[in-house]
């Protein structure tokens, strides 16, 4: 098997369910809420300095060009400033609401409801990423929230953990570096790291302390714990690739690259490449660049009356998990260049827009 | 002979009163080890030894550079943008996956110098257009992040020069080579400070500027070379933390800018200006470093080490304004 992807037997179900409802629905029956040449597609992220932000803005890009509203394309940047992203939505809302998509990571859980809020009262349309709070959902009475793309972050911490226990030979002590503990991801990644060290008895987890996704953070505190434990060390478990990444040049710094398995998560270039070079183990990749489109492809199918109006979509089209890949040694090379728009052109369409749901999300 | 005689006691007096100033620091630093070593047996060894200096080079050479911009009475805000943008050059002019550069050792001074001009900038704002420095450094650390955001692009460059990797991660003498870089900018920062004009005149200019003035100091000469130094210093610490890290990173320098002023401040150099020495933040930087690693070795999260970092400061602050405290009182 070249590639596994994490998916649940109920996961295949509601895709087929959904698939269903998809073709069920009268397509083309729906009415065009806007003039091609009125629609503006924002996409709202943190920065662009880091890989995986880069790639949602070139998914975005990519999408816009393909459909022809490249010059209609609009980027938002936060830098991490949680009222930032709230603001600069609503300045750009005072112009043409009605026919603006947003496809938003939000910088935080908490800013997915004042943007889903700003959206349903003035008319514009928003697809949000990652993690909100708990307690509401788009089926629930947000008619212009019209879906959100959850990634099973659980999951994807326990088959990246996993990889990790499989490279170890399923025994000897691991050391596991947190994201920002006050996250969603954070958390639940390293939920997935803890529900399998509970199931292999070989694996103890020796430390663990959280390193901000920074790898300037990661790279002193492996070199800590290489002090403290020496070979007991067999493994090094990260929540993010650039933590991974911070780890791996704390080891080279002891001649240990290589020698010491790592994983990380997000799927980043370097991170690939690591992988190639035998020198880390595993990433999961949610696919930045289908993040940074899909979003913007739900908005103009629904403004172009392609697709019914969301709110009669069922519920597992409206808020459902993201499949994400598992990516190793094995298929790395698979994933070594940058993905171009034929790889994404099939999964845009008006018909195809849920081809990588793997299971609702509420 | 009068010469000699001059800088022999100098250096004395120099010497007797930062042993008084840096008794706290060393203290910290002494206090911290020791209980650490009680705690974790595998804390004090050779090997844990070599990480703390490793680990203290970096933010060691950003103190030098704040310790003289404080010791004026100024403020450096620009440090984490300075490192953006200064780590983004290196980069970029070394041999790296991105561009056809490949100027290998000639990177480090490059970046000391794009540093320096950065920080000349922070000081001509202040002097020339009156700017408080906090406004004005905040501003030129902004836009270096800003022009170090646009040069990463959408892909940080990855640093492919094997010596300068060598030398970022690998020791010399057994002593990591950073640590080894770290006490070169050391010695550089103690004879600028105690041995030349630049050095002698930042003491005046934080201790009583007006009369600096009036004694007919160019002042704002003096100001400007010392923002430009701090600017040299951060050029340098960007360049070391890349070469360890091998990737030019708008966020090379996250949270430095706090750790450094944290250091000076500790190291016994008043936020007002007119005392402390480089030798202070020195000790106050290996101390903090110790709480670090420490913090690790006894499995305390990072946000637990911040709590006592902060705890520290205050109690360092206090400390040094203990006696003029007591002054006040008397006089009231």
């Amino acid at each position: 098997m070249s590639e596994e992807r994490v998916e649940t037997t109920a996961a295949a179900v509601v895709l087929a369910l959904a698939l269903a409802f998809a073709s069920a629905s009268p397509a083309a029956g729906a009415q065009a809420l806007c003039e091609k040449s009125q629609i503006r597609l924002v996409n709202s992220m943190r920065e662009i300095a880091q890989p995986y932000h880069a790639n949602l803005s070139k998914g975005g890009r990519m999408f816009a060009r393909w459909a022809g509203l490249e010059g209609q394309y609009v980027l938002q940047l936060n830098q991490g400033d949680s009222d930032k992203q709230i603001a600069l939505m609503r300045s750009i809302l005072a112009t043409n609401p009605k026919c603006t998509v947003f496809n938003v990571e939000p910088n935080a859980d908490v800013v997915v409801k004042p943007m889903v809020d700003t959206a349903n009262q003035t008319g514009a349309w928003i697809v949000t990423h990652w993690a909100h709070n708990r307690g509401m959902h788009p089926f629930d009475g947000y008619d212009h929230w019209i879906a959100h793309v959850a990634v099973n972050s659980e999951e994807v911490g326990i088959a990246v953990s996993e990889q990790l226990v499989a490279a170890m030979g399923g025994k000897g002590g691991l050391v596991a570096l947190q994201g920002r503990l006050d996250t969603d991801p954070a958390q639940k990644r390293f939920a997935g790291l803890k529900s399998v060290v509970a199931r292999h008895p070989g694996i103890t987890l020796l430390a663990q302390q959280p390193a901000n996704w920074d790898r300037t953070v990661a790279f002193p505190t492996i070199q800590a714990w290489l002090a403290k434990y020496g070979d007991r060390i067999k493994g090094i478990w990260a929540a993010n690739d650039d933590m991974a990444l911070g780890a791996l040049e704390a080891l080279r710094a002891a001649g240990l690259a290589g020698r010491i398995p790592i994983v990380g998560v997000d799927g980043i270039p370097e991170a690939i490449a690591a992988i190639a070079r035998g020198e880390m183990t595993a990433t999961v990749s949610s696919d930045a660049f289908y993040q940074g489109s899909i979003g913007l492809a739900m908005g103009v199918c629904v403004l172009t009356g392609q697709v019914p109006p969301p709110q009669t979509w069922a519920k597992q089209q409206r808020e459902y998990y993201l499949r994400t890949t598992v990516i190793t040694k094995e298929n790395a090379s698979r994933y070594a260049t940058e993905p171009t728009v034929e790889g994404y052109v099939d999964e845009w369409r008006c018909d195809k827009l849920w081809s990588r749901a793997s299971g609702p999300a509420y | 002979m009068a010469l000699r005689q001059a800088v022999e006691s100098r250096f004395r007096a120099g010497i007797l009163s930062m042993v008084r100033r840096t008794s706290g620091p060393l203290l910290a630093l002494f206090a911290l080890t020791i209980g650490f070593a009680v705690a974790e047996s595998q804390f004090a060894t050779l090997a844990n030894l070599r990480n703390i200096l490793d680990s203290s080079a970096v933010p060691l050479v950003l103190s030098i550079g704040m310790t003289f911009v404080i010791r004026q009475g100024s403020i450096d805000l620009s440090i984490e943008g300075l490192m953006a943008a200064c780590s983004l050059v290196f980069a970029l002019v070394v041999a790296n996956d991105r561009m056809q550069f490949d100027l290998g050792w000639l990177g480090l001074p490059i970046a000391a110098a794009l540093g320096a001009v950065f920080g000349l900038a922070n000081g001509l704002i202040v002097t020339r257009l009156r700017v408080p420095s906090f406004m004005a450094t905040l501003g030129i650390g902004s836009t270096c992040l800003g022009i170090a955001m646009l040069l990463s692009g959408d892909q940080p460059p990855l640093i492919r020069d094997p010596a300068l990797r060598h030398w970022g991660l690998g020791q010399s003498f057994g002593v990591p080579n950073l640590a080894l870089a770290a006490a070169a900018c050391l010695a550089a920062g103690f004879f600028v400070e105690q041995f030349t004009r630049l050095g002698r005149y930042s003491y005046v200019v934080g201790g009583a500027e007006s009369v600096a003035r009036l004694s007919g100091l160019n002042v704002d000469l003096y100001k400007v070379g010392v923002f430009a130094f701090a600017g040299l210093m951060t050029g340098m610490a960007a360049a070391m933390e890349s070469a360890r890290l091998g990737i030019g990173h708008v966020e090379i320098g996250a949270g430095q800018m706090l750790g450094a002023i944290t250091a000076v401040v500790i190291g016994g150099t008043s936020l007002s200006g007119g005392s402390g020495s480089v030798l202070g933040s020195a000790i106050a930087v290996l101390a903090l470093a110790v709480l670090a690693d420490g913090m690790v070795f006894v499995g305390a999260t990072p946000y637990m080490e911040k709590a006592i970092q902060g705890g520290i400061v205050l109690v360092a602050a206090i400390v040094a304004g203990w006696q003029v405290h007591d002054r006040l009182r008397v006089v009231k």
